[in-house]
């Protein structure tokens, strides 16, 4: 379980984050959708204690992740926004890499590694430097990377830009499969469909503020739209600071 | 038991950097070729030396007409480091087509006139615009005025007179054979050679894996695990300072084999490195090897930049490179308070070691106790960076 209380987080002048509340439910995957430059990466980047809020808390598990980051982020496992793979090392050595870095021993690790690989259908790309990837390979590995130590928690920030339709599936299908194991799944997305075919909660971001929160239905409902998309566009438009 | 998996998580990073570096085939080879040029340079330079001093040392005296002086030709064979053979016929092409650099010719004529005592001629054939060939001539030369000189004393002395009489000035000429003053010159270079490529080294993983690694986005993922940011900066300081000690270990040999490919006693000089020497060498450069790594990644991690970071690299190799250059123009010597300074230091630790001092442990001690604060302190600061929001997640 993933909660965020009144998180604030500005940069010089530009209030990034303004005040964000939410929290993320075990077994149910939360989409956190608002535009571009709303606040998603700032707020997940809060959330696996890269950056620390200026004010307001955040708690993994019951773990203080402003107090004692490196405990939250055991319970974590994240998929950054851009992937950053190392071109020189192969998909299992990143796995390997990451796996020691959490602790994972080398035994459990091995058997991990094979289980993510068959999972995400990686076997023939496994021992292949990542330099030469698609998109779609790459993804593979960095979600590969972020669930190699089994963690509760999973925060992806924009899984699915970019994919092609097969990749995207794929993503959803362990997106589904990670819930349905009864973790917490956050998902960040900037596209309604992605996000009304896979959440079972909303959390509509604007301006660094949460503007609306509920399944899609509610969000439907609340802003009297029939569409989500126009939904979406009415609850954005709520706030008077993000239109120019 | 907490520090215990930092220092895991540490190994950790450092194994995956080397692993890492060492598949940048581009950029070893790089390293490589920057790091080889040097003692292969050097090696080139002293060999022509080498072979210069070898000739001058070692003259070949071609003479046409060998019977014609047999005496002039026994006191020749009699002096050190002088081969008289028998001339080649055509004397003066033989000189022009540089096959050989000089040939004296005895005329007929000389035998009679010597006896005779009137001036016996001798023709030196030699060619004024090879500069190569001055020695031999130059040499040659000289052996015949010092055989002219003994046959003046003993007609003098024949005839009564003392030979000091004809002798107002008393020249005493002190050999100081250039040749031998460069390459000593030369050798100075090597603690240089062996410094800057502890530099070279290091600096490929100090920037790919601090500067590279926030340009590839691949810093925050990595800052995601649960490990603290002193275990992943020591990681990438340990893997850069084990590339800058392999590069020195690297150069060191090559420098060694080098020396001893071109028998530098034939020069009167005295640098050797050998297998008791590698002991002293890395506890001189190993700490300097640190504190080099150490450097490159707080700057690299400063950069804006993966570029930004090597042009910062390109200036900080001067360092390395300062004692060695001050020390050529004047000579350093050694007082205790440069051992307290971080390239200084090593530097001086070298030059004793390769000119075959041992120096005290004590200045051991000193030099490496330094380097090793100045590297701590500059990976608390490249911690600190690393902690900062603003550093790793770009500006």
């Amino acid at each position: 379980m993933i909660e965020i209380t009144d998180a604030r987080k500005r940069f010089g002048s530009v209030t990034a984050v303004d005040g964000v509340s939410f929290v993320a439910k075990d077994g149910a995957i939360t989409g956190l959708l608002g535009p571009n430059g709303a606040g998603k990466t700032t707020t997940l980047r809060m959330l696996y204690a890269v950056m620390k809020p200026d004010s307001g808390s955040v708690r993994v598990d019951d773990v203080d992740a402003v107090e004692a980051p490196q405990e939250a982020q055991a319970r974590l496992g994240v998929l950054p926004d851009g992937f950053g793979l190392y071109p020189r090392l192969t998909a299992r050595e990143h796995l390997d890499y990451f796996g020691a870095l959490q602790g994972v021993d080398s035994g459990r690790l091995a058997q991990r590694t094979e289980e993510l690989i068959d999972l995400l259908d990686m076997r023939a790309i496994a021992d292949r430097r990542t330099g030469g990837f698609s998109h779609g390979e790459r993804t593979k590995v960095a979600l590969a990377r972020a669930l190699v130590h089994d963690p509760q928690n999973i925060l992806l920030d924009e899984p699915t830009n970019g994919l092609d339709v097969m990749s995207t599936r794929a993503v959803r299908t362990i997106v589904r499969r990670l819930r349905d194991e009864g973790r917490c799944v956050l998902f960040s997305s900037h596209v309604m469909q992605e996000v009304s075919a896979l959440c079972d909660s909303i959390v509509v971001i604007a301006s660094g503020r949460v503007v609306a929160h509920g399944t899609a239905n509610e969000l439907r409902h609340q802003t009297g739209c029939d569409n989500l998309e126009d939904a979406f566009v009415a609850l954005a438009d709520l706030d008077p600071g993000e239109q120019p | 038991m907490s520090s215990r998996r930092t220092a895991r998580q540490a190994l950790i990073v450092c194994r995956k950097e080397l692993k890492d570096s060492l598949r940048d085939r581009r950029a070893l080879w790089s390293i490589l070729f920057s790091v080889l040029i040097g003692p292969v340079l050097i090696g080139f330079m002293m060999n022509r030396l080498a072979d210069r001093q070898r000739e001058a040392d070692m003259v070949r005296v071609p003479i046409v007409g060998l019977n014609r002086a047999p005496t002039l030709v026994n006191w020749l064979n009699q002096q050190s480091g002088v081969r008289v053979v028998e001339g080649p016929a055509d004397a003066e092409k033989a000189v022009r087509e540089q096959r050989e650099s000089v040939v004296v010719i005895v005329p007929e004529d000389f035998a009679d006139r010597f006896r005779a005592s009137r001036p016996a001629p001798l023709q030196l054939i030699s060619d004024g615009s090879r500069n190569d060939a001055q020695p031999s001539v130059q040499r040659v030369q000289l052996l015949l005025q010092q055989y002219a000189a003994e046959i003046t004393s003993l007609r003098l002395i024949m005839r009564g007179i003392s030979p000091a009489a004809v002798r107002p000035l008393a020249i005493e000429q002190i050999e100081v054979s250039t040749e031998q003053q460069r390459a000593a010159q030369i050798l100075t270079f090597i603690p240089m050679l062996i410094m800057v490529a502890g530099f070279i080294g290091g600096m490929q993983i100090a920037t790919d894996s601090t500067a590279g690694e926030r340009e590839r986005g691949s810093l925050e993922p990595l800052l995601v695990n649960p490990a603290p940011r002193i275990a992943l900066v020591t990681g990438k300081w340990i893997a850069a300072t084990l590339a800058a000690i392999a590069s020195v270990c690297l150069t060191t040999v090559l420098c060694a084999q080098l020396m001893r490919l071109m028998r530098l006693e034939d020069m009167g000089i005295r640098l050797e490195i050998g297998p008791q020497h590698v002991g002293p060498i890395l506890l001189a450069v190993g700490p300097l090897c640190l504190f080099t790594a150490a450097l490159q990644a707080a700057v690299a991690t400063l950069a804006r930049s993966f570029k930004e970071a090597q042009t910062y690299m390109g200036v900080l190799i001067l360092a390395p490179m300062l004692p060695g250059v001050i020390s050529s123009l004047y000579p350093l010597g050694n007082s205790p308070w440069m051992y307290g300074i971080p390239m200084l230091g090593p530097f001086v630790l070298l030059t004793d070691v390769l000119g075959g001092r041992l120096p005290d442990p004590s200045t051991f001690l000193t030099s490496a106790g330094t380097c090793l604060v100045a590297s701590v302190i500059l990976i608390r600061i490249t911690t600190a960076l690393f902690r900062s929001e603003h550093i790793i997640l770009g500006r």
